[in-house]
This record gives structure tokens, sequence and C-alpha cells, in this order.
């Protein structure tokens, strides 16, 4: 791959994730997802919300190729996702997950931000002008070194958003990002997000901030999705359904 | 059970780390082939899990004492008995390393008596035949207190032969036994019921956790598998036992000193040997002394060094 | 309140965690090197005659020196090497009991070979824990694994031992949580009967399995493929080789030359 700089210019048209009437049931039997059918497209910038247990986390992992529809198909750039088909999709969506301690899995910052583009394949240089460019995205370059556990809550959330941002992905997938975030922390994960020209998938409880981040929202209500459409619109936090 | 490298010779620790190596290279080998997909985070939070297990105790009912888990058996009924193996080697590591919690020397005396006793021993011979795929609550408890007591004795054993083999400590090995083999069944006992009811545990609310291990790639040929244990089992006994001979015709006034203490038990006398007091520790003293009196200057200079380097190093780590 | 063995290992982790500083005088020095030299100093002292006090003493050199290099006072890392003080003594002292020959006088009381080796076996246990205390601050864990990487130790070993490090504190810090849960509402019942542990650990337990299949999946996400890589950025170069020499040196001295005789020879003839 070229020196390509980290993703900032993206197309508007063409449909990036597809859920086409797609249902997952867990290996015990709960089913968590229902029929869910929406298409985002490059540069769209959605939120997901509903309450707990809604599915939102389930959606997020197909989003990100991690479980497979068991009922219906989800598309990645109109690629059918499966088990043996997955590669590309993984590399394009960068998934940041709720909990900062599962995702920092290496020993100190730099090697957690390298594991990706590692995993790619890309050469030493490549690999440390990503990791500079992250890092110094997410404001974290004073960090490189330290280990995990010498960081702060916002501190493992913004080199969480670093080791994404590594891989270049065209697409950001957040899960609870603010959670557990004090208010200094929260504004600075607007501020290193509301730039990014990515397409934007955040699922949270967080009102101002998809308000502030998303222009388009979907509504999550046990295991179905009950409201697609602008943001201004949405119906949470009532319960559509019952 | 932690052996501090003050108790071992290097020739007992040189064989048991040689043994331990040989080990830790089959498992190595051997968790490759595991085909269960997230076998290496497991492995890795597994670990830290045994660590902090150990740290909560559990009162003894009708003692007032308390005890806690090495989780040598629990970690095999939910790994296999390879995967255990290297896991509980990365903890014994870590405890030597980090905590400082027996030597490094005596790791490979440690790995062999915790890790390979009660992983590649303890559970397959005794854990999995009671307590196979499936079993109830009843097979497993039973299953596990067997398992951990078996595999606590033979430690037991182990840490006896490796001590007495070094002959560092002056006790006779039957008083060694005879301390070492009963203490170790009543730990045993302890550390089976603990395990008994964190595996109950979990067969009631993850069964899957236990069969995912049951079913994996290690079933096929069990019996092939329990003769191979054997060979690298023979194999690490007789690394054992020629390192001992070494040592007897390396230091032979070692293996004479921990002989003869053997058999001065039976007289308990001091005089019971025939006094071939060695001439030259009459100066030793003296020479002891000497030595000690080195060090302490030693001591000074070195925290004058320490202060010195300090001052001079402030500069430079304030504008970092 | 009391504090729990977790907190206690907690506390531990953390002092060990920070200091791990690699910018020390011999902090710079090849992890390789450093594990070479601990593994034969402790081969070369441990091999010492346990009768021979008068030369196992100057084993002492090894940490006095290297702890000042290191940016840790000596008395520091001595009073460290202390709490394994107690296991020393209870083994030790079978020694005195068991072995009455008289190994020298000193003035008019007779000292027997137990209790030098009682001693002996005090400072064996002392100094092999301060040289391994030593290793662990100069190298600090990531580079010692680094170390043992390239001395070929098998690289699911090395990734083991990283990821356990990685979260030990996390999972302390959960049963932590856990344990203060649980005591917030025991009504001053303060130990685990054992099918209450049971139940706790197995929380515990379940919980660490989540957390493993949650960690897969980060991994996953950014192309995991089965194995970890980790960087190797130690090179060997001229410092780490003199470094080994000269302590190799020391150490051969120190085992097979014995300076107490030779001290005193020395002072002899200046005190008659």
């Amino acid at each position: 791959m070229a020196a390509q700089t980290l993703n900032t210019d993206v197309d508007m048209k063409d449909s990036v994730l597809r859920f086409d009437h797609a249902g997952y049931t867990y290996p015990g039997g709960y089913r968590a997802l229902t029929d869910i059918d929406f298409d985002i497209r490059k540069g769209e910038r959605v939120a997901l919300v509903g309450l707990n247990g809604s599915g939102k986390s389930t959606l997020l992992l197909h989003a990100a190729g991690l479980l497979f529809a068991t009922d219906g198909a989800v598309y990645f750039r109109n690629m059918k996702l499966t088990p043996a088909d997955v590669d590309a999709c993984r590399r394009s969506v960068g998934m940041v997950f709720q909990e900062s301690d599962d995702q920092l899995f290496m020993p100190t910052v730099e090697a957690d931000v390298a594991f990706g583009p590692k995993n790619m394949g890309l050469s030493d240089d490549e690999i440390d002008r990503r990791v500079d460019e992250a890092l110094a995205m997410t404001g974290c370059t004073d960090l490189r070194k330290r280990a995990p556990f010498q960081l702060s809550g916002g501190q493992k959330k913004m080199v969480s958003i670093a080791t994404v941002l590594s891989m270049s992905p065209d697409i950001l997938v957040f899960d609870e990002p603010t959670t557990g975030l004090d208010y200094s922390a929260r504004s600075q994960f607007i501020d290193i997000v509301s730039p990014l020209r990515h397409t934007l998938l955040i699922a949270s409880h967080d009102m101002d901030l998809v308000r502030t981040l998303c222009t388009r929202a979907l509504v999550m209500d046990g295991g179905r999705l009950v409201y697609d459409g602008p943001i201004e619109n949405m119906p949470y936090p009532c319960n559509p359904s019952k | 059970m932690h052996m501090a490298d003050a108790l071992v010779s290097p020739a007992v620790a040189a064989g048991a780390g040689v043994a331990a190596a040989a080990l830790i290279g089959v498992a190595a080998h051997k968790v490759k082939t595991i085909r269960r997909e997230n076998i290496i985070p497991l492995m890795g939070v597994m670990g830290a899990f045994v660590f902090a297990a150990q740290m909560i105790n559990f009162s003894i009912p009708g003692t007032g004492s308390s005890g806690h888990v090495i989780g040598g058996v629990l970690l095999a009924a939910v790994l296999g008995p390879w995967a255990a193996f290297l896991t509980l080697c990365s903890v014994l590591i870590i405890q030597c390393l980090v905590f400082a919690d027996g030597g490094l020397l005596a790791l490979g005396c440690n790995i062999l008596n915790m890790a390979a006793t009660s992983c590649l021993i303890a559970y397959p011979l005794i854990y999995k035949p009671i307590a196979g795929a499936n079993a109830g609550a009843g097979r497993i408890f039973v299953g596990a207190l067997l398992a951990s007591v078996v595999g606590l004795e033979i430690g037991a054993l182990g840490v006896t032969a490796e001590t007495e083999l070094s002959g560092i400590t002056a006790l006779p090995t039957s008083v060694f036994l005879s301390f070492m083999l009963p203490i170790h069944l009543a730990i045993g006992a302890v550390e089976g019921v603990a395990t008994g009811a964190v595996l109950c545990f979990v067969a009631k609310y993850r069964p899957e956790t236990l069969t995912a291990n049951a079913r994996g790639a290690y079933d096929r040929g069990n019996r092939r598998r329990f003769r191979r244990l054997l060979v690298i089992f023979g194999a690490g006994t007789l690394v054992l036992a020629s390192a001992f001979t070494w040592l007897a015709s390396a230091n032979p006034d070692g293996l004479e000193w921990s002989i003869s203490k053997v058999a001065g038990l039976t007289e308990f006398t001091s005089k019971a040997l025939p006094t071939a007091v060695m001439p030259e520790y009459n100066s030793t003293f003296a020479g002891v002394i000497g030595a000690v009196l080195v060090m302490t200057m030693l001591w000074a200079i070195s925290t004058l060094l320490f202060h010195s380097l300090r001052r001079a190093e402030v500069p430079s780590r304030t504008k970092k | 309140m009391k504090t729990s063995r977790l907190e206690q290992a907690i506390f531990t982790l953390n002092a060990r965690q920070m200091a791990s500083e690699p910018d020390s005088h011999i902090g710079a020095i090849d992890p390789r090197a450093l594990l070479v030299v601990t593994a034969i100093y402790l081969l070369a002292m441990l091999s010492v005659p346990v009768i021979s006090l008068g030369m196992l003493i100057w084993f002492a050199v090894y940490p006095i020196i290297s702890a000042p290099l290191a940016h840790i006072a000596y008395e520091r890392l001595f009073i460290k090497s202390l709490y394994v003080l107690p296991l020393l003594v209870v083994i030790g002292i079978f020694n005195p009991i068991f072995d009455h020959e008289t190994a020298f006088m000193a003035g008019n009381i007779a000292i027997s070979c137990g209790w030098i080796s009682f001693l002996s076996i005090i400072i064996r246990g002392l100094l092999s824990v301060q040289a391994v205390l030593l290793l662990i601050y100069v190298a600090g864990f990531n580079r010692m694994c680094e170390g043992l990487l390239l001395l070929k130790v098998p690289r699911l070993l090395v990734t083991q031992l990283l990821m356990v490090y990685r979260y030990l504190e996390v999972l302390l810090q959960e049963a932590l949580s856990m344990h203060r849960a649980r005591q917030a509402r025991a009504y001053g019942k303060q130990s685990y009967g054992p099918r209450m542990w049971g139940s706790f650990v197995g929380q515990l337990m379940l919980r660490t399995f989540a957390r493993a299949e949650r960690i897969h999946r980060a991994m996953l996400a950014r192309g995991f493929n089965g194995s970890l890589t980790w960087s190797r950025n130690a090179r060997w170069s001229t410092p780490d080789t003199v470094y080994c020499t000269v302590w190799l040196i020391v150490f051969a001295l120190l085992r097979y030359v014995d300076f107490s005789s030779w001290l005193l020879k020395l002072l002899t003839p200046m005190s008659i």
C-alpha cells in the first residue's frame, strides 16, 4: 500500500454497510436481533440508540464483522459478510469497544497502536508513521511509552481510538464511547471525533453527544429497529413499541 | 510450597530446569494445535484470574484457619492440561520475577512440583477419568478433590526429593517427609474442596466452558497421550538422576555431607561422625568477620555512590 | 480496616510497575545480558558449599554495587529482601538442631556447623532475592520478556507472560471490587466459607471468560490472525559484552578464590 495519509477524504455516494433483513440468535437460543434493515452510505454519521439489552452491541459486532447474521445478511460495500470473507470489512471498520481495558491488551501504548497496522502486513516505516499520526490525532503522543495501567480512564479511551485510527479505517464504530468519562474527557472525545470525515456509527445513551456528532438516528427496541431517520425527530428516550 | 533458591543446589536446579523447559517446549507445541479460537486471550486472563483467586482466602470450617488455591486442576478443567500447564508456568514465573515469591533458580523445581503435577498428572489420570464430559456435580466434586490431593502429595514428594538431593538442609529425609505429606494432605483436601466448589458453580451456570475442553483436540488418542506423558516424565527423571550423579562427582563434600546427616539421624547425637572436623575452619571465624567488614565498607561506598549519582541525575531528570 | 491480601497484591504490583523505569545507568544494558548475569550469579553463589560462609558473604558485592547503578539504595533492596526471612528461618533452623558438629571455636564458645549452615541459608536466600529484585527493577517486566524472547523462550510463553502481567491488575481490581461489594453487605462477617468462596470465585471466573471473549473480539477487529508479534528493540552492543564479561570474571573469582583467608593472611602479620 502506498504511503497514503490516514483516511480524511471520504466520498458521499455509495453504500458502505447494509443490513438486509438481518437477524441473530445466540448459540444459547437467545434472539438478539430481528429483521434489521438499513443502509449506511459513505460519510454518514449515524447514532444507534436504545435501552439496555435492546441489541445495540450485537448489531455493532455485526457491523465490525465479528458476528454473522443467522437470518438475512449484512453487506459491507455490497459484499456479503461471511466468516470466510471478512478481512476487508475488519480492516475498514475500526471498532472502539466499550471497555478500554479489553481493547488495550498490549504491554505499551505504542505496541497497541501498532497492533492493527502490523497485522495488515505494513512495512516498519509505514507502521511508525501511522502510529505517530494516530497518536497525534488523539493527543496521546506523550503517552507513547506508557503501559495501559498508567493511564486514566479518559486517556485509555483516547488511546483506544488511536489504535483503530492507525488502521486507517473508512468507518468508525463506537460502543458507548463516553460511558465513565468525566466532563473534560468527554469534550476531548467530541473534539477528536467531530473533525473526522469517516463514516460514523455511534451507539450511546448520551443524547447530547449523538445530537452533536450525528445527523441520522437508528432506534432499537427489543432487537428490532423501530426508527430510522433524522436525529431531530428521534423518539428516544420513550419506549415506542410498548 | 514455593521452593526458595536458598535450598536448592545448582545441579538440582539445572536438572529440574531442563525438565521444566522441555515440558514448556512440548506444551507450547501442543497449545498451537488447540482449535479453540480465543485460547490466547483466554489463557492470558485465566492466568491473571488464578493469581487473583489465590489472593482470596476462605475459612476452613471448625479450624479457624484459612486457605487458598493454587489452581492447577481448576485451570486444567477449563483449558485442558497443556494450556493449563503453560498458564500456571506463567503465573509461577511472574510470582518469581515480580513478587520474588520462589527463587529464579528454583523455578524449574517449582514448575515441576506445582504445575506439572497438577496439570499433567493429576488432571489426566484422576480428574478426567472421574469427571469426564457431562459429569454431574458429585463426580466433578469428587474428581477435583482426589486430583488436588494427589497432585499436592506428588508435589510434596517432589519438594522433599529436590531439597534432599540439594543437600542444603540438614533435615533428614524421613523427618522432612513426615512433615510434608500430612500437611499437604490437608492442604490438598482444602484445595480440592475449593476447586470442586468453583467447578460445580461453573458447571451449573456455564457448562459449555467445561465440556468445550473435554471435547477439545486432546481427546483423540487418550492412551497414546498418556504413554507419551510417561516417556516425558521418564526423561525428566533421567535428567534429574544424571544431574544428581553429576553433583555427586563434581561436589563430593556436598553429597557426603547430606548423606552423613541422614545417617546421623539414627543415632541422633552430635558425635555421630568421625570427627573429620575441617582444621581450616578454625580460621574461618576471623575470615567471616573480615568478609563482613569488607562488605559493610563496600555498602557505605555504594551508598555514597548512590547519592552522588542521584544528585548528578536530578537536572537531567527534571528536564524530561 | 485491615487491608486484604488483594489490596496488598495490588500495592506490590503498582510499586513494581512504577519502579521499572529503564533510564538508570545499567537500565540501558541489553535485557539478555541482565538475565544471563543474574542466572550465572545465582548459579555461582548457590554452588558455594553451605559450610563456606566466609566465601559466601563476598557474593554480596554484586547487589551492593549494582543497586546504586540502578538508582536504588542498597538499604532499600536489603529491606525489601527481608520478607523472605521468616521462611528461611523456618527451614534453616533444622540445621543447628540436627547438626552439632563443631566447626570452630570463637573464644570459648563452640560454633557448630549447623549454625554456620543456618547463616549460610539465610544469606543465600537474601542474596538470591536481592538479585531477582534487582533484575526486575533494572530491566522492567516488558523488556525482560523481550530478553526471554531473544533467548529463544517459546513465543507462546512470552505472549502468555505479557498477557497475564497486563491483566493482573485488571483482575485484581475486579476481584477487589467484588470483595468490597460483598463486604459491604456481610455485616461484619469477614471470611468466606467454602460454598460462598466457590460461588464468589466461580463468579469471577465467569466474568473472566466473558472478558477473554471481549478481548478476543478486540483482537479480531484489528486483524489478529492467531499469534501476537512482539517488538524486539534490543541490540547487543559492546557495553553489554563488557558488562557480562566483567561480572562473569568477578563471579569466577568469588567462587574459586577464598578472599576471606586471603584477607586473613594479609592482615595477620600486621596484627602481630
